[in-house]
């Protein structure tokens, strides 16, 4: 039998070729890594096995790897259908993963079960191997089989023809400052990840990562229990719910993996829920379902903190039916605060999506038979996947890079806070251990990124993000569906908008700052009016204003030269890179930003006022933060100039240029005024962006206090623990909203455009 | 006044070769179209004459000037795109000055020639409209009236009619070749409309998969098309399988037509043998008189169908079907017999 290898596999099957899925080599590449996990156990239990061991030839090990690997060898000889591994979102995050983490283990000889997972994820990354092989194999021989040969140079004459004087500026600048403060500092991370203690091989810090009970710990100790009951003195009893602890990597994966499902299936359940059915008072919870997404760092989290406390509303509920308080602390605490906060991210790409179904598509489907779950499976879901998938993956990336939550619930064992934590305490060292852990965060992001881009890129759906061009299918909803709509959509809309509304009311002090308890008594607006009276606090809205307007001006220049080489530089590997770089941003979790900007200006401006350890009186931290905010949040301008040019077709362009306009003067005098509209809004949405960001402005801020933006005096109130700035911080938080109603009313109201600008 | 030539020019994209060693030499003045089915590269082609896109191979001329690398703004050509390319920010003045600022005519004389040329293309008046306010033929003119502002010494048209409807293509196309009488300004017109290309050109090019393969007047190409393509792309033709049995004179051929089950005197203009197809075009069907005894077949009228100004009649020719054009006054009905005559010179012998 041959193997199969055409994307159209369901075709494929049906022809009736016995088709092996990717799920047996799976099955088999975990059987064998159970076998060996057990076999391990036996022989050498849990204690690090001698060095000579593990560089001999020979052992049960190097059988395991061995039926690892050849199975997917003898299936794909057999007729699987590795085109899954490429075409399907999860098996390709999962190979891209295998990429870098079998090598990994394989190199750092790493034992115990990280070793067993490599096993199984070694079949995987043997599937995807063999399939680029074998496309790479039938595109060289497709490409050998066209007539035409030009020679190489031709072929570089007719490409440098496309270029002129602007195209070429655009593109040298563009690609310099993102190499510059893009590559150059992440690579700085990854020396410094490197460099050892003194006399450990290389690669020390990574394998501590990867092994110290810190980091990964598979078993619980008997005093970590995910619930307890604690009973104070004066006889109350609470139920605290801590979460598990599985070390600081694994608790950051488990928490993203939980963060990322949950939002996703709650954002998928709504958004399908408002796409298709029509009910009394729908457009109220359209709108109420949104709110989640105002972002008000630190404040967001305490208020969850407050609302599941003690004498939150859960416990008000819980006391009276089970006699106990419900508290919520450390990594339950994070969970819950990003599931809510996130969840509106996948709702509003999911619900793009579903509108972007072509109604005609699932009438054809229906007509053949297919309804209810049938035809939401089967024709409806793929369609909206690659939005959805697009949410997803956003929220992944939020959720390990997330700062607020774990600051808020003190949860130290979590990526982000660790390197947060050692960037604060260790400061004047090199944080080599820093760097290794924020260069696994990294890689964890961009794998996922990377994943869903290859995925998305390469269904030709297109239809993401473009919902409403037609008018959607809504159905009328049944009684029952209107009692669970009344009854559980909206309570859980209501309560995931709560934090929101709590930073309100502690902005207005209508609640107290340390529990839920709204009155309207004290009402005020002393802290909100402090904000700008009180010369101490307003220096942080100044900054942050300042900051804001600057680098979002910086990003729309950037933006405009890379969105304009990229679509029409029409030289395939310069837009490609350019391209790249540009998005990649997304994918840099914050406190990697800073990191790398840390060693960026320490190491190239040692000893002048840009060198971050230069003293709290003279680094110059605006210079580092507005640097980074541009790069860092320059991916959500890009993404609007592209669309903006997209809508230009580019015969407007040839139609001046044929006219004799120079490429300058059509660009200046034809492209940009057609997407003023599209860039104003990419410049707000930046300034939200950048005015919200936290991960650069709490490290590199905090090397200059009085440099700061708002973020930073909103953490300094939580890790200070000082209660009067609560309130104020909560202003704060009461400023960001309104200017984020500000500018999307902007948008949405004087530009017509869309408000779904959050996500891929 | 610009003699256009392209020598052996190639684009390729990627897999494919949009056009393959083209060469065409386009006279002064002359209004030459370029026709093919859609994808065959016209559009690519007319791009290599404005700057667009530069050729792999080849080289372009303009007027002996080599000007292949030249950039579109150095060539002072006009092009007219098919979705018209207006700016919709500008108005209709503004569209049309843009070329004469360009060109830093003083304010004056650009609102004296945007007048003149507005004027001439019949659009007075709607100089303060924006685009998205004119009907598509406004538009087109606009269009047109942008590229002729500025006097070029090439105009390119690339299927400028296609967004119009049927009555209003016909009335521009009149238009646009009286204009193009009088300005004498060598125009390039790419088109798949073979009514456009027969009643506009001087000389028409057809092309096909990115090679030109015929070119001549619209009548020659009709009349005497070299390859099957060209016949069957032009108008419409009965196509017919044939072996050459005698050469009876330089450009008459007898043909042995299996289908037809006789022997027939056909016209050609290469040298063939062999097998060979017979092409007839329907209107050179006629019903026989008396008086002829060459080419005169038995047929049975199969189908009858009036499409006003004439009859298009399906006849059974011994073994072949067969459409043919008759005068609308006839009276035929199905199964009907006539004796049909085809004249030598409306057959022609092709080369398989
Ligand atoms: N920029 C491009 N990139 C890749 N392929 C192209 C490009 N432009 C044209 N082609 C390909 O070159 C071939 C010729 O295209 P061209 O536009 O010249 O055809 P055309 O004759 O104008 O067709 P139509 O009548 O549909 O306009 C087509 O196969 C097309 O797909
Ligand atoms: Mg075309």
């Amino acid at each position: 039998m041959k193997p199969r290898l055409t994307s159209n596999s369901s075709q494929d099957a049906e022809a009736g070729v016995r088709s092996y899925s990717l799920s047996h080599a799976l099955f088999f590449g975990l059987i064998a890594a159970v076998i060996y996990y057990i076999a391990y156990e036996i022989t050498a239990p849990n204690t690090p096995l001698p060095r000579a061991r593990y560089g001999s030839i020979g052992g049960p090990e190097y059988i395991a790897w061995l039926i690892a690997l050849l199975f997917p060898v003898l299936i794909f000889y057999k007729g699987a259908d590795y085109s899954k591994v490429k075409f399907s979102f999860s098996w390709s995050f999962l190979s891209i993963i295998s990429y870098i983490y079998v090598p990994m283990i394989l190199l750092l000889r790493i034992p115990g079960l990280p070793r067993a997972v490599a096993i199984l994820l070694s079949s995987l990354l043997a599937a995807s191997f063999l399939y680029s092989a074998d496309e790479f194999w039938r595109n060289f021989k497709a490409s050998r089989a066209v007539g035409i040969k030009t020679p190489f140079s031709k072929r570089v004459r007719t490409a440098l023809f496309r270029l002129d004087a602007l195209l070429i500026v655009f593109i040298t600048l563009g690609t310099t400052i993102l190499v510059v403060f893009l590559l150059v500092p992440v690579v700085l991370i990854l020396l410094n990840a490197f460099t050892p203690p003194v006399g450990e091989p290389f690669y020390a810090n990574f394998k501590r990562v990867f092994t110290a009970r810190k980091y990964v710990s598979l078993f619980r100790f008997a005093t970590e229990k995910p619930w307890t009951f604690v009973t104070s003195e004066t006889g109350y009893k609470t139920l605290v719910i801590t979460g598990v602890n599985h070390g600081i990597l694994l608790n950051s994966l488990i928490n993203s993996v939980i963060v990322t499902t949950v939002a996703t299936l709650l954002g998928v359940l709504v958004a399908f829920v408002l796409a298709r059915y029509r009910f009394p008072g729908k457009g109220v919870i359209r709108l109420l379902a949104v709110v989640p997404l105002f972002v008000t760092p630190f404040v967001n989290s305490y208020a969850v903190r407050l609302l599941f406390g003690a004498q939150g509303p859960i416990s008000w509920v819980t006391e009276r039916l089970f006699g106990f308080d419900v508290e919520i602390r450390a990594l339950a605490g994070v969970t819950i605060a990003q599931i809510m906060a996130f969840y509106p991210i996948v709702y509003l790409n999911a619900y793009a999506g579903f509108l972007g179904v072509d109604p005609t598509l699932e009438e054809q489907a229906e007509n053949l038979g297919a309804k209810g779950f049938r035809l939401f499976r089967t024709v409806t879901l793929p369609l909206a996947l690659p939005g959805i998938a697009a949410g997803s993956i956003i929220v992944f990336i939020f959720s390990l890079e997330d700062l607020g939550a774990p600051i808020v619930f003190q949860e130290q064992r979590l990526m982000s806070y660790k390197i947060y934590q050692t960037f604060t305490t260790e400061i004047g060292t090199t944080l080599p251990e820093a760097a290794a852990l924020a260069f696994v965060m990294l890689a964890l992001a961009v794998v996922g990124f990377l994943a869903i881009k290859s995925y998305v890129g390469l269904r030709s759906y297109a239809m993401v993000a473009k919902g409403g061009r037609w008018k959607s299918r809504e159905r009328k909803l049944g009684p029952v569906g209107l009692i669970l709509v009344y009854f559980l959509l909206l309570p859980l809309i209501i309560w995931t908008m709560m934090p929101q509304l709590t930073v309100i009311m502690m902005a207005l002090n209508m609640t107290p700052a340390n529990a839920f308890k709204p009155s309207l008594e004290g009402a005020t607006l002393k802290y909100f009016l402090s904000l700008f009276k009180n010369p101490d606090v307003f220096i942080y809205v100044k900054n942050t204003v300042t900051y804001a307007l600057t680098a979002v001006v910086f990003a729309v220049v950037i933006s405009i030269m890379v969105a304009y080489s990229v679509s029409r530089g029409r030289i395939r590997v310069l837009s490609q890179t350019l391209d790249a770089l540009g998005t990649i941003p997304l994918a840099i979790p914050g406190l990697v930003v800073a990191l790398g900007y840390f060693y960026f200006f320490h190491r190239l401006f040692t000893g002048t006022a840009l060198d971050p350890l230069s003293g709290p009186t003279t680094f110059q931290a605006w210079v580092v933060l507005i640097t980074a905010y541009t790069i860092r949040k320059m991916p959500f301008v890009l993404r609007s100039v592209y669309a903006g040019l997209q809508q230009v077709h580019e015969n407007l362009e040839e139609a001046a240029m044929n006219l004799g306009a120079t490429r300058r003067r059509t660009v200046f005098g034809i492209v940009l005024p057609l997407i003023i509209t599209y860039l104003v809004s990419g410049a707000v949405v930046g300034f939200i962006y950048v005015s919200t960001e936290v991960s650069t402005s709490i490290t590199i801020g905090g090397l200059r206090p009085d440099q700061a933006p708002m973020t930073f005096y909103m953490m300094d109130v939580f890790q200070g623990g000082h209660l009067e700035g609560i309130q104020i911080a909560a202003a704060m938080g009461l400023l960001l909203i309104l200017i984020q109603l500000a500018a999307i009313l902007l948008i949405v109201v004087g530009l017509k455009q869309s408000y779904a600008f959050i996500g891929a | 006044m610009t003699r256009i030539r392209l020598e052996n020019v190639t684009k390729v994209f990627g897999p494919v070769v949009a056009v393959d060693h083209v060469s065409l030499d386009i006279e002064s003045g002359e209004f030459f179209t370029i026709i093919g089915p859609s994808g065959c590269g016209k559009s690519t082609t007319l791009r290599v004459i404005a700057g667009f896109e530069v050729p792999e191979e080849g080289h372009v001329y303009f007027d002996d000037v080599d000007v292949t690398f030249k950039k579109p703004y150095e060539r002072n050509t006009a092009m007219v795109f098919q979705n018209y390319a207006l700016w919709p920010h500008m108005t209709v003045f503004e569209n049309v000055a843009y070329g004469l600022r360009l060109r830093k005519f003083s304010e004056d004389e650009i609102r004296r020639r945007v007048k003149e040329v507005l004027e001439m293309v019949g659009l007075e008046g709607l100089e303060n409209r924006y685009p998205l306010q004119l009907s598509g033929g406004q538009q087109q003119r606009v269009a047109l009236a942008r590229a002729l502002v500025v006097e070029p010494q090439v105009l390119l048209l690339d299927e400028p009619l296609s967004n119009l409807d049927a009555k209003m293509r016909v009335e521009m196309r009149e238009e646009l070749k009286n204009l193009q009488r009088r300005l004498n300004i060598t125009t390039v017109y790419v088109t798949h409309d073979q009514i456009e290309a027969l009643s506009l050109s001087d000389r028409i090019a057809v092309m096909n998969k990115g090679k030109i393969l015929q070119v001549g007047k619209p009548d020659e190409l009709y009349f005497r098309p070299a390859t099957l393509f060209v016949a069957d792309f032009l108008g419409r033709s009965n196509i017919l399988d044939g072996e050459v049995i005698e050469v009876l004179e330089p450009h008459k051929v007898l043909v042995r037509v299996p289908d037809l089950g006789a022997d027939i005197v056909a016209s050609t203009y290469n040298m063939i043998r062999g097998r060979v197809k017979i092409v007839v075009r329907p209107e050179g069907i006629q019903t026989a008189g008396f008086d002829v005894i060459e080419n005169v077949f038995d047929a049975e009228v199969e189908n009858v169908m009036f499409l006003g100004d004439k009859l298009e009649v399906r006849l059974r020719v011994g073994g072949a079907s067969m459409i043919a054009y008759m005068p609308n006054t006839m009276r035929l009905a199905k199964g009907d017999k006539v004796k049909i005559h085809i004249p030598p010179d409306r057959i022609v012998a092709l080369q398989v």
